[in-house]
Formats: structure tokens, sequence, C-alpha cells
């Protein structure tokens, strides 16, 4: 079992004939994902690697019995991408890119929530369980099938918490890149709570940064969890008010401090871990 | 983005909130003009950080000599980093009362908030954890327009007179329309003033816009609102890098951090710290960064005196192993690297990376001489420490 995403999704590519789109649609396959179709409005009739691209979502709904959706188009046609792809019912969507406007992704999440869908990034890495599907950008050398979840703001940490649990022999059930944009289609919360359903998941291990407020929310769900949380907060040692990378991840104020975030965190039940060897370290104690 | 005060208010005006006849000066001289028309008048620095009152940047006048003489002391100040370049000159205002209205984002629920107190011109974060009783909240969707009795009876919660109310109500809708218009994160009046002879007057402004919303708003260019630096003022270093389009931050130690994307860029710095070292500077290469983006960050890393080791890492997503490494190489052949790196390199098209460094090698077996290179069999924080250890190495020569 995995969590949003295994070997039978559909998965489109919207955006599929362009760079990014093309470049990353290929390793997708590659890897094994099953990557029915995309859509680049225009271009109805072509194909891209065998694929057959289509103008709308709706068409690779009816025709391909599409559930899942990357997207991989400019900021400023996500919104729209989204709704389309929501209203033609596509169940899970996964936004790779980044700088999506705030205004736009709040109607995002609206729409996800009317139709019951899940939407994860602006300016996510992406989804991947391991040895089933892979979508978006994450470089499959770092995942092997196993048994403990990750869900994290940021792809490069993802891939190194991912090559921590290949290395020591634990594997991924399913890794999540919720995305460093300031406002997310999914929370820490929801995911966390998606890990706890699936029996295969025996521990979390979710790493979060400064800024924002999706750590500390996941403090009343993690307080629910029986499967154990592991949790690692970047910028510790961050100079306060400073704008460091993600656009999330700038100190505003007395919120979201990273030793804060992870206090509550540990708090509510969480094990806290300094650096990826932790990890390893951790979950030999807890016995997963 | 933050926008000046000066900058709000003109944003106000085009939604209909008054605000008080204000003038801009940038020399002393000009000041006196202002003032000498104007009578008593407030001198407002213009910069973009808050608590410029408790850090005397705001003067009372009467004349213009007076007036003068302030500004005289309030060109020379610097603000958190910020120097006042400009002033907005305003006539003083008779304060009866003051109020508090915000509008921003709660990211959490994914809300548009309205925030409003009778206690304004204090810190409203103050009021909010001391006495929340004297805070309105009330959320709303994206989809929602703010209706008139509703901001009619935030205007009557924080206590505006009932002969006001509808001018109450008014500058709540239309603080709510502008922050939804210009794609704000947040926008604020503190305080709305009631005057004297009964007047609702907005005294101050401050605005923050979503930068990635700023291409749909072409009127703010028109107006002279563009992107601008934010973050006081910069090292050469930054300002350079800032030239470049690189997000970077000078900080106190020797370690030269070239670490991928900017997640592992901030946890990157706190593992140097957790194995008894400083970075010399926090670098996020961004989503794809081009060859000539990566040889210009190691640029600044070389060329930083306090540098004393650097440590490089990769774990290719977006940004692919071989533009890492012809980026790398870029840097070797036509800069150089005068000091000791560690790096570690894996990833999408990783082989492609190794291939081409391989390459490099042949070409010139000295090239790669200073740096340590390690692939996927070498865990990060392996390569944390021997970057601290060969700061120190290097430290003591």
């Amino acid at each position: 079992m995995a969590i949003l995403v295994d070997k039978k999704s559909k998965v489109i590519v919207q955006g599929i004939t362009g760079g990014a789109g093309k470049f990353h649609c290929e390793r997708m396959i590659a890897y094994g994902t099953n990557i029915v179709g995309g859509t680049s409005p225009g271009k109805g009739g072509m194909k891209v690697f065998d694929k057959p691209v289509f103008d709308s979502v709706e068409e690779c709904v009816e025709q391909l019995g599409a559930d899942t959706s990357v997207i991989f188009l400019p900021a400023q046609f996500v919104k729209e991408a989204t709704i389309e792809a929501i209203r033609a019912g596509i169940k899970f969507l996964v936004v790779v890119p980044e700088h999506i406007p705030i205004q736009d992704m709040l109607v995002v999440r609206e729409e996800a929530v009317k139709h019951g869908a899940t939407v994860i990034g602006g300016n996510t890495a992406g989804i991947i369980t391991p040895g089933e599907a892979n979508l978006g950008i994450m470089p499959d050398i770092a995942f092997t099938p196993g048994r403990v979840g990750t869900v994290s703001r940021s792809g490069s940490i993802t891939y190194y918490v991912a090559d921590t649990l290949t290395r020591t022999g634990y594997g991924e059930t399913t890794c999540v890149g919720l995305g460093g944009d300031p406002v997310l289609g999914s929370t820490f919360a929801e995911i966390l709570w998606k890990f706890e359903q699936d029996k295969k998941t025996k521990a979390v291990v979710m790493t979060g940064e400064i800024g924002g407020v999706y750590e500390e929310q996941a403090c009343d769900t993690i307080r629910k969890m029986k499967t154990p949380v592991l949790a690692m907060i970047g910028g510790i040692y961050a100079p306060p008010g400073k704008r460091m990378g993600h656009a999330g991840a700038i100190v505003e104020g007395k919120m979201g401090t990273a030793q804060e975030k992870l206090d509550a965190l540990s708090s509510a039940g969480a094990h806290a871990c300094k650096t990826f060897e932790d990890i390893p370290k951790t979950l030999k104690k807890l016995g997963v | 983005m933050r926008l000046y005060e000066f900058e709000g208010k003109r944003l106000f005006k085009q939604f209909n909130i008054p605000t008080p006849e204000g003038r801009l000066a940038a020399t002393p001289d000009e000041v006196y003009d202002i003032v000498k028309t104007a009578g008593p008048s407030v001198l407002k620095s213009q910069v973009l950080t808050g608590g410029r009152g408790k850090a005397g940047g705001i003067k009372l006048a009467d004349g213009p000599n007076e007036a003068r003489t302030y500004a005289q002391e309030l060109f020379k100040l610097k603000i958190k980093g910020f120097p006042v370049e400009r002033l907005l000159i305003e006539p003083k205002l008779d304060i009866a009362h003051e109020y508090y209205i915000g509008v921003t984002i709660d990211r959490a629920n994914y809300k548009i908030v309205i925030i409003a107190s009778g206690e304004g011109g204090v810190d409203i974060e103050e009021t909010a954890v001391k006495t929340p009783e004297k805070i309105v909240r009330k959320s709303y969707s994206v989809h929602e327009q703010l209706y008139g009795f509703d901001a009619l009876s935030i205007s009557r919660k924080i206590g505006i007179p009932n002969e006001l109310s509808k001018q109450g109500m008014a500058i709540v809708q239309n603080l709510y329309k502008l922050f939804k218009a210009y794609d704000a994160k947040m926008v604020e009046i503190n305080p709305l003033v009631l005057t004297k002879d009964g007047k609702l007057i907005a005294a101050d402004s401050r605005i923050s816009l979503d930068d990635d919303a700023l291409f749909r708003h072409p009127y703010l260019k028109e107006q002279g609102i563009e992107m601008r630096h934010e973050e006081g003022e910069l090292t050469p270093r930054e300002m350079k890098a800032t030239e470049w389009e690189i997000p970077y931050l000078d900080l106190d130690g020797d370690i030269g951090m070239f670490p991928g994307g900017a997640g592992f860029g901030i946890m990157g710095n706190d593992f140097i710290h957790y194995y008894g070292g400083q970075p010399a500077n926090f670098m996020d290469s961004g989503g794809g960064p081009t060859p000539e983006r990566l040889a210009q960050m190691l640029v600044l890393l070389d060329e930083n005196p306090q540098v004393k080791a650097i440590f490089g890492a990769r774990f290719g997503g977006i940004s692919r192993c071989d533009d890492f490494a012809k980026g790398v190489i870029m840097f070797l052949k036509n800069h150089g690297l005068s000091k000791p790196m560690v790096m570690r390199m894996t990833g999408n098209m990783w082989e492609e990376g190794v291939r081409l460094f391989e390459e490099a090698k042949r070409e010139n077996p000295k090239l790669m001489e200073k740096i340590e290179f390690h692939g996927i069999e070498t865990p990060i924080e392996e390569i944390s420490k021997r970057a601290v250890e060969l700061a120190r190495i290097e430290g003591r020569r």
C-alpha cells in the first residue's frame, strides 16, 4: 500500500509538450509510472513518447480514464489548469511550478475541497511511491520500496531523507513534497493523517523549516496518531528576520522560528531529529 | 513586497480611503518650503520597516525653520539599516481616538481575515496577545465579497461613533477591496484616526504585496511601485549577488556554503553549526540554475577572504547534475579555485555529471586538485564534518 499514488494511478501531464514537461515525462515513464497521456491546448492529436496529447483534461478523463495530473506550466496558468483538472474529475494533482500567486492558491484550495480532490504544491518536487510511480522531478536514485513515509516542504531535503532511509534499509512507502510556496495545496496535518491510515507505513518523517504555520498546525494530528512521527526542522541557526531562499521561509516576528516549531512538535509527541543520521537511530529505538 | 507609506496612501486614495494631504521631500530645503506654506506638520521618514516612531524617525514641526533642522537630522538617520532618503510631510492631526484595521491571509485555514481593534496606534500583535478581547477578527473565503452590514458591524464593534458608522463601514469595505484587487499579503491602517473635528483619516499605511502576482498589476508599475530591495543595507557581496539575481546573505563564519536548493541551503547551515563550524553565507541556487549562475556563486565564495573552505552539495532534482558539473567546471576554468572544497553530487543525471568532471580532469589533471569529490556513497553529514575540518586546518595556516 501507499498513499495518494501507486502503479494503478492513471497519470496525465498538463504541459506535456513544454521543455520541463517533456523532460520529466520521459523520466516518469522510464520509472514505470503509469503515464496515460497529457494536455497541451492546441496540440491535441500529437504524441509525446507514444502517449496521446489532448487539448483538454476532460478528454483525458473521458478517453483515458485519467485520475491524476502533474502540472508543468508557468505559474500564471496554474490556477486555471488546476480548476480545469479538478472539474474534469481529477482527484490528485501535483503542482510543480513555483511562485504561484497566493490568492490563486486560495481559489485552487477551495475548488479542491469542494470536489474532494487533493492538491500538493506549488513548488513541490512531487511525490513518489518507490517501485510504483514517480510524479514530478524527484531523482530515482534516492528511493527504494520500504516502510517509512516522508513529507517535506523541500525537494532537496526529501532526497536526503529518502537517501538515508534507503541506505539504512528502511526504504519508503511514499514520499510527499508539500512544496515551498507560502500557501500550499495540502498541509502537513492532512498528509500525516493519510499516512496514519496506510497499514504499510510504520513511521513518518516530517521535515519542515522556519516560517509559515503548517508545522505547528500538525500538532493536533500528531497527538491522534498511532504511527510514530519523526520531525526535523531546518533553520535552527537562521539569522532572525532574514529571508532565506524559499518564499515561505521567512521568520515573521515571533511566528514560526525553527526552534519553536520543533518544541511544539516534540510536545505533541513527535521525535525530534537534528541530522539525517538521527533518523535511522530513532527508528531503531522505536523498533520500526 | 513592502510599500512605502506614501505609496500605500496613494492606493488608499484610489480606493476612497481618506488620507492626510501629504507631500514628499528629499532635501531639508524642500521640507522648509513645504512647511512654510502648509503650517504645523509631521515629518515622517519613509523606510521599509516598522518601529520608526521609536527610532526617532517621526518629528512634529510648528514652523519651517524647525522643520528644516529636524529634516537635517532625519536625513542622517538609519532605521534598522534603512537610510532615510525621503520624508512624507503631512498636516498635524488633532487626534481624538486611534483605531486599527488590517486585512491579511490566514494561511493555515486558507481564508482572508479582517482584524480590527478599538485600540490603534500601538503594536497590534501585543494587543492580540495581552488583551485578545479587544480584537475583532472575521474570516472570509477568497470568493466572498464583504457585505456592507458586515463591515458596519466591524466598525461598530471597534467603537467608531454611530454618526460616523457609514464612513467606518466604507473604509473597512474599501480596504478589503484594495487587498483583493492588488493581491496583497497584508494591508493595515494603523492608526485610523478620529480627529477632534469628527473625521476618520488613515494616518499611516502598511502594505505588503504578493511578489508573485505583480505581473498582473501594471498600474503599480505606472505608479513607480516596482520590486525593491527590502533587507536594509547590503554588504558589497550581497549587492553583487543581487545584481546576479542570487539569493545570498553574508554570515559571520568561515565556511563558504554552496548547498543546492533552498531547503537544504537552510538545513545545511544548521549541520555546519552542529559539527562545530560557522557558515560564511547563506545561498540558494533556486530551481534549475544555469551553469553561468552556478559559476557566479562560486566566484562569490572564492573571492570572500573570510571563506577558508567551501562546502558543495547537489542532489539533482529539477537542478540537474550535468548542469551543476558544467557550472563548476566553467568556474574552475575561467576563475580557478583558491580554497579547499569538499563536494557531494548525486541525483538526476549524475552519471553525466561525473562524466563531465572526468573529461575535464583528463584535459587538465590539475583542474580538480583542490576538490574532494564524493557521490551518493558518502552521507552528507560526513561532507559537513569535512568542511568544518578543512576550514579549521586552513585557518591555522
